[in-house]
């Protein structure tokens, strides 16, 4: 998952950036001021945009506005210092999900930017099970039929994002867009690498069953297609995907 | 009349003052009326008494005697009865008398032959045991005028008295009158005034009570016009007006520095709240707690100078000065000591501090000792004489600007080259010019601060200065005396300041650009508290600033005027 941060407080944001960084393992962006906030959610490729509200240049209730203007449905979470529940008020009906006050606990702001980032993508728990495979978003945990399966941070966090959109073609260019912060050299032959062990360890550990990483040639990654919705458990809705990714 | 007046209101106050009056008025209306009545009466009484003494005369008759006597005739005397009258001849007989006046007392010292006034004399007596007024006339009766030799004169004195009650009677009633008007008057005015007094101060209690509306959730007041109108009010609403606006703008600004206050006290306990959290999300290596740390302590520190930097804050805009005698410091001194705290910084950022002190316009002192160093100096600064003596603070660990400096293109000469350690100075100025100038100290300038703000004002000023200059760049200070007041200019050569953002520059928590600001480790606070230093002191504090690329006029140039002390 890819977030973007933005905050003028630059001891905050390194901290910021790395409890996410560290802790669920996103890929982080950090914008210092409004305007570059703006412009980075422009790409479209967050799951979560984390604003701080005191920013220079644009503050970060217009940059919402902005945002929400241009139809951009990235769960939003904003960081206040602000006193008084006007202005709470306020940024929820602007379009804001969350609120967190200054000063926050770190494992709370974790744990709401997780939240944000599954309701966004249509899940309630975080525990995702689709056809015996259960990946607990929590412990960073992988199960297939009961069996843990251990996987690199890179590897799950493949699976975590491919089990957050079923059964939908997922592009190479979407899955290094969300994976990956703008500091990294976009190669995708870095993801078929991943994708590939990740392929190989699921299967190990039920040599039997068919493969639930799907390469579709020339298109991106599928995963458990071919089987019908009703055979997922708890998992999260079929929802089609928002936009057109570019095809590889 | 639906209105109640407190004792001790003005209204009571002029209420009873105006009853006082009219009560004194109704006393002398009495006093006057009842002097005037009497006069009046007894004037009238008077006449009346000499009429009926006239009747008298006229009753003194022939006595058809051969002695040509007179004889008083009462059969026809027709007068009151309770009047009395006694009729005397020349010789003092008695001709006659009312038959009610028996006591023959009451004639004593009137006897005929005395000589009466034309007009009679009058004499208060008892007579029966009531008062009398009594009218003593003299008057002449001839008897025969026809015979010859011209008849006989017969000079008769004549008492006549009338009481005096009815007159008092009639007096009494006439003063009874007045006084009873008087009263009625004063009973109908008292609520008439009472009324008129309540309407005519409708104007206060309206204004009173709209200013006791004024709370600190509500400053509207907006005064009624007639209370603007009236002249005697209409002082008394300005000041409200005035004194609860500024208590406004007061409260409104307190309001905004709590608020701003708030959050970045806020930003910065997150900080470092994050900072801990993060160290403490799993286990490190003992090199990372290290590190981590460090960090924390980094982010306390700064904590520590935001919340120094809003007492200091605090402190400075606090008018109330401290008992004591009034502050004095040496600007000199305190620029010495700023220059000496601050050398290191500039060092470290590659940033020359340029310093020239002159006592008056025009006479400035040189503080570089070595004159091959000093003589050819000063760029940029209008009305500096070109002769005059300049130094540049060298940095105590200068190693690191004189590896800049060499690159660089060099604007000055170069044997005014600072630092030990630059290779062209070759040692000509060893130790910090400022040190060797302690022993001189040209210079004495006092301002009205206390010490420890003088050099919190200009380290203030000088680390802004120093925080917005970009590396091999200049910093001036410029000290000058005016007649009265000490001139104080540092000048940078930064980014400048965006026009836009000039006004805000004093501002509390401004940052003219956020993001280079909180990375050099503003409070945001430090030209805000220089602002209040210089007010508390009675002095002005200007900003100018160029902004734009590579100009050499480009930079920022604070002004500071202070009244020299004593």
């Amino acid at each position: 998952m890819r977030v973007l941060l933005v905050e003028d407080e630059v001891r905050l944001a390194e901290n910021l950036a790395a409890a996410l960084r560290d802790g669920p393992g996103f890929a982080v962006d950090w914008a210092e001021d409004g305007l570059t906030g703006d412009d980075l959610a422009g790409n479209a490729c967050y799951d979560l945009i984390i604003l701080d509200l005191m920013l220079p240049k644009l503050d970060g209730l217009s940059l919402l506005r902005r945002l929400r203007a241009r139809r951009d449905k990235t769960p939003v979470l904003i960081l206040t210092a602000k006193d008084g529940s006007g202005s709470i008020i306020q940024l929820l009906n602007a379009g804001a999900d969350d609120y967190l006050a200054k000063p926050f606990d770190l494992g709370e702001l974790i744990a709401r930017a997780k939240a944000l980032i599954r309701r966004g993508k249509g899940a309630a728990h975080p525990t995702l099970s689709l056809l015996g495979l259960e990946v607990n978003t929590l412990e960073q945990s992988v199960r297939r039929q009961g069996v843990l399966v251990d996987l690199s941070p890179t590897e799950y966090r493949i699976l975590e994002y491919l089990i957050h959109r079923p059964r939908v073609i997922v592009s190479k260019q979407e899955l290094l867009e969300h994976l990956y912060d703008y500091n990294w050299e976009h190669h995708s032959n870095v993801i078929e690498v991943h994708v590939s062990n990740l392929r190989k360890k699921l299967d190990a550990a039920l040599p039997e069953a068919d493969p639930i990483v799907e390469t579709m040639r020339g298109r991106g990654y599928r995963l458990a297609a071919g089987l019908p919705p009703g055979l997922s458990s708890s998992g999260p809705d079929p929802t089609p995907p928002p936009t057109a990714e570019p095809g590889l | 009349m639906n209105f109640r007046i407190q004792p001790r209101s003005i209204a009571f106050r002029l209420i009873v003052a105006v009853l006082a009056v009219e009560l004194l008025s109704a006393i002398l209306v009495v006093v006057l009326s009842f002097s005037y009545e009497r006069h009046i009466h007894f004037r009238a009484f008077d006449i009346v008494l000499h009429g009926r003494a006239d009747s008298v005369l006229g009753a003194v008759q022939d006595a058809n005697d051969p002695a040509d006597n007179v004889m008083l005739d009462q059969a026809d005397l027709h007068l009151p009865p309770e009047d009395v009258y006694a009729v005397w001849d020349e010789h003092g007989r008695l001709l006659g008398r009312s038959s009610n006046w028996q006591d023959t007392n009451d004639w004593q010292g009137v006897a005929p032959g005395l000589p009466a006034h034309p007009w009679g004399d009058f004499s208060q007596s008892k007579v029966n045991g009531r008062r009398y007024r009594i009218l003593r006339v003299q008057g002449s009766r001839t008897v025969d005028p026809g015979e010859h030799g011209g008849g006989k004169l017969h000079q008769v004195t004549i008492l006549y008295g009338s009481p005096t009650s009815h007159v008092w009677h009639a007096i009494r009633g006439a003063v009874e009158f007045y006084a009873a008007g008087s009263l009625f008057l004063l009973l109908v005015t008292g609520p008439l005034i009472a009324w008129l007094l309540h309407r005519g101060l409708l104007p206060l209690r309206q204004l009173a009570a709209l200013a006791s509306q004024v709370s600190v959730d509500a400053w509207q007041f907006s005064p009624p016009e007639n209370a603007r109108s009236t002249p005697e009010l209409a002082p008394l609403t300005q000041a409200l007006e005035t004194v609860l606006k500024r208590l406004e703008r007061s409260f409104q600004q307190q309001r905004a520095f709590v608020s701003d206050a708030a959050h970045e006290l806020k930003t910065a306990v997150a900080v470092q709240k994050s900072s801990l959290q993060l160290l403490n999300m799993k286990r490190r290596s003992p090199q990372e707690y290290q590190a981590g740390l460090e960090r924390c302590l980094a982010d306390s520190l700064r904590l520590e100078e935001l919340v120094a930097a809003m007492l200091a804050l605090a402190r400075a805009e606090s008018s109330t000065h401290a008992e004591g005698p009034a502050p004095s410091a040496d600007l000199a001194e305190c620029i010495q000591q700023a220059i000496t705290q601050l050398e290191t910084f500039a060092a470290l950022r590659n940033v020359h501090l340029l310093v020239h002190l002159a006592e008056e316009p025009g006479s400035f002192h040189a503080i570089a000792k070595d004159s091959s160093i000093g003589t050819p100096v000063l760029r940029g600064h209008g009305g500096v004489p070109s002769g005059s003596r300049a130094t540049e603070s060298p940095g105590d660990d200068s190693a690191l600007a004189a590896e800049g400096m060499q690159g660089m293109e060099n604007p000055f000469p170069q044997g005014l080259k600072p630092g030990p350690s630059h290779p062209s100075a070759g040692g000509a100025a060893e130790a910090a010019p400022f040190q060797h100038n302690e022993s001189e100290h040209p210079l004495e300038i006092p301002v009205p601060m206390a010490p420890e703000d003088c050099a919190l004002l200009l380290s203030n000023l000088l680390l802004n200065a120093l925080q917005h200059s970009p590396p091999e760049s200049t910093v001036e200070l410029c000290l000058s005396v005016e007649p009265q007041t000490a001139v104080l200019v540092i000048q940078d050569h930064g980014d400048g300041i965006a026009p836009e953002a000039l006004p805000h520059v004093f501002d509390r928590f401004y940052r003219g650009d956020p993001s280079r600001t909180r990375n050099t480790g503003g409070t945001g606070l430090g030209l805000a508290i220089a602002k209040a230093l210089v007010n508390k002191a009675g002095g002005s504090i200007h900003l100018a600033s160029q902004p734009g690329p590579n100009l050499p006029s480009q930079g920022t140039t604070v002004t500071v005027r202070l009244p020299i002390a004593g």
